[in-house]
């Protein structure tokens, strides 16, 4: 799998781009501002762009713009922001556009290098990875009688793991249920929240986020 | 005599002593077959000292009496002393039996000598376009304050983002590795991250440790102004004198602006002017704390850069000047001049 990778401070860069050529990634290009990764990714055309969201000049939101600009440019290419702050705005943004392969994480969670490096396979092969804080950020704002207190606990826990971007095998492993079981609790999900089940599991989190967002 | 004791408790031990000794005096008086009222002799003097006191304390317990234009504590104290002893006089003239109505002619003269304290003071006032001056003064520094705080937590918040924060990222990334290398049974590159992340902490560790004391350097709190400056001159690469003469230490917010202004100071020597010598001198002079950083570099300082503007900010705040002579190629002058009331 070929990787741009776009973050300003070389320490970060070098540390992800080892980590992921470590995991047989093939790090096409290594940037450190905007301009430099829309440049990069209409040239490598790489599946993925892995990208900080604070970037020179300003240091707000560059990265994302270049991103959402790059990704314009060459369709196709999937987008897994990091940062160290998260904000539910900006994964909105993010997710607002078409087609699949949108990310947004952390930087703590490349910690975790296993899952990391399972996230940036998921999102470049067309999945989401919606960091926990974001979730947590919008399920923090659901409305006292909103459809969502209808849900059981086991159910918001799945609702959760949704929204993260998991597939229906990754919810069963982390919350140790039978496929089954979690296929039944999806299903009871979708339909107190009347969502229509769509088959991708990125169609899925975006009925999710949209959902939530709209809370 | 309820309301005395809001007085004070002097006020109220001399009102009941009064009280008591009158009543003994009218009980004599009366037993002693009454006859002319002599009493009112003493009663007299008695009204007249309570009336002082009692005005005394009224001003001094609600200042709102006299902070108003065209008064002043004197003028509002002068002014209750003339009208008690008018009263006094009014009754010395109505015991003794009446007659001439003599206490106009010192009332007259109480009149007269009023007059020319409320001209004085009315000269002396500052004027309607004084004080709306001074309130643009005021509304401009406390901006300026608010902006140069805004623009400093801005900074400190870049430089925990940039720094120790991603340390910490980078140093998490190592071990996240390190543990794939164990997993892997690949020992050496795994100790080898672990080294690297080792490293890692120091260096944020260190970077904390710098950013902590450019918000407040404990020894400034711990060890005063002097000592604070000294280990600003320790760690600079320049040689720096610094003479400090101060008796007493000055106020918190006084010495957290000059401390900041000779950092300040000393960082624009080394970085722009690229100088080898810096000199410091801080000296009490009247009622404010005087500051100047002397270098001998090549000038030409901007007095509107960042830097500058946000020490100006700093300082006006304290209603005190900062002042930049930096002629292209000459010595750097920076003065500071921090009133300490």
């Amino acid at each position: 799998m070929r990787v741009v990778i776009a973050e300003d401070l070389a320490l970060l860069r070098d540390g992800l781009a080892r980590l992921l050529r470590d995991n047989d990634f093939d790090v096409v290009a290594a940037v450190g501002d905007g301009e430099a990764l829309v440049r990069a990714v209409v040239e490598h055309e790489p599946d993925i762009a892995v990208v900080d969201i604070r970037l020179p000049p300003e240091f707000r939101d560059e990265g994302l713009r270049a991103a959402l600009r790059a990704r314009d440019r060459a369709p196709g290419t999937a987008i897994l922001v990091v940062s160290q702050y998260v904000e539910h705005a900006y994964a909105a943004e993010l997710l607002a556009g078409p087609g699949g392969g949108v990310g947004y994480l952390l930087k703590d969670r490349i910690l975790h290098v296993t899952e990391f490096v399972e996230a940036v396979r998921r999102v470049a092969g067309g999945g989401a990875a919606l960091d926990p804080e974001v979730v947590a950020q919008l399920f923090s704002r659901r409305r006292e009688d909103g459809p969502l207190e209808r849900l059981t606990p086991r159910e918001r826990e799945v609702l959760t793991l949704m929204a993260e971007g998991r597939s229906n095998a990754g919810i069963a492993e982390a919350l140790v249920l039978t496929v089954g079981a979690v296929e039944k609790h999806v299903q009871s999900i979708l339909g107190k929240l009347d969502l229509l089940q769509s088959a991708g599991d990125h169609r899925r989190v975006l009925a999710v986020l949209k959902y939530l967002q709209h809370q | 005599m309820p309301g005395s004791a809001q007085l004070g408790r002097a006020f109220a031990v001399q009102l009941w002593a009064s009280v008591l000794t009158l009543t003994v005096l009218v009980l004599i008086w009366a037993l002693s077959g009454a006859g002319g009222f002599w009493p009112v002799w003493v009663f007299l003097p008695f009204a007249l000292a309570l009336a002082i006191h009692g005005w005394v304390q009224l001003l001094r317990r609600h200042p709102a009496i006299w902070r108003r234009p065209r008064m002043t504590f004197a003028l509002a104290l002068t002014s209750g002393i003339a009208l008690s002893l008018t009263l006094f006089n009014v009754g010395v003239w109505g015991a003794s039996g009446g007659g001439s109505f003599w206490p106009q002619w010192p009332a007259l003269a109480f009149a007269s000598a009023l007059a020319i304290q409320a001209s004085v003071v009315m000269f002396t006032a500052p004027t309607q376009r004084q004080m709306s001056e001074r309130i643009d003064v005021l509304t401009s520094t406390r901006a300026g304050a608010v902006d140069a705080q805004e623009e400093k937590l801005r900074r400190i918040e870049r430089d925990l983002h940039d720094g120790a924060q991603a340390r910490l990222v980078a140093l998490g990334m190592s071990l996240g590795m390190a543990e794939q290398k164990l997993d892997a049974a690949e020992p050496e590159e795994a100790r080898e991250l672990l080294a690297e992340a080792r490293a890692g902490a120091e260096h944020a560790l260190r970077e904390l440790r710098d950013l902590a004391r450019g918000i407040h350097p404990p020894v400034l709190a711990d060890r005063g102004l002097e000592a604070a400056v000294r280990s600003l001159a320790d760690l600079s690469p320049m040689y720096v004198s610094v003479s400090v003469e101060l008796r007493e230490r000055p106020p918190a917010t006084v010495e957290s602006a000059a401390y900041f202004v000779s950092a300040e100071g000393l960082a624009n020597a080394a970085k722009h002017a690229q100088a080898s010598r810096v000199e410091i001198r801080i000296a009490r002079r009247g009622a404010s704390l005087h500051l100047e950083i002397v270098d001998d570099g090549k000038g030409g300082a901007d007095p509107e850069g960042s830097g500058l503007r946000g020490l100006r900010s700093r300082v006006q705040a304290l209603d005190g000047t900062l002042r930049v002579l930096s002629p292209p190629g000459g010595r750097t002058v920076l003065t500071a001049e921090l009133p300490c009331a």
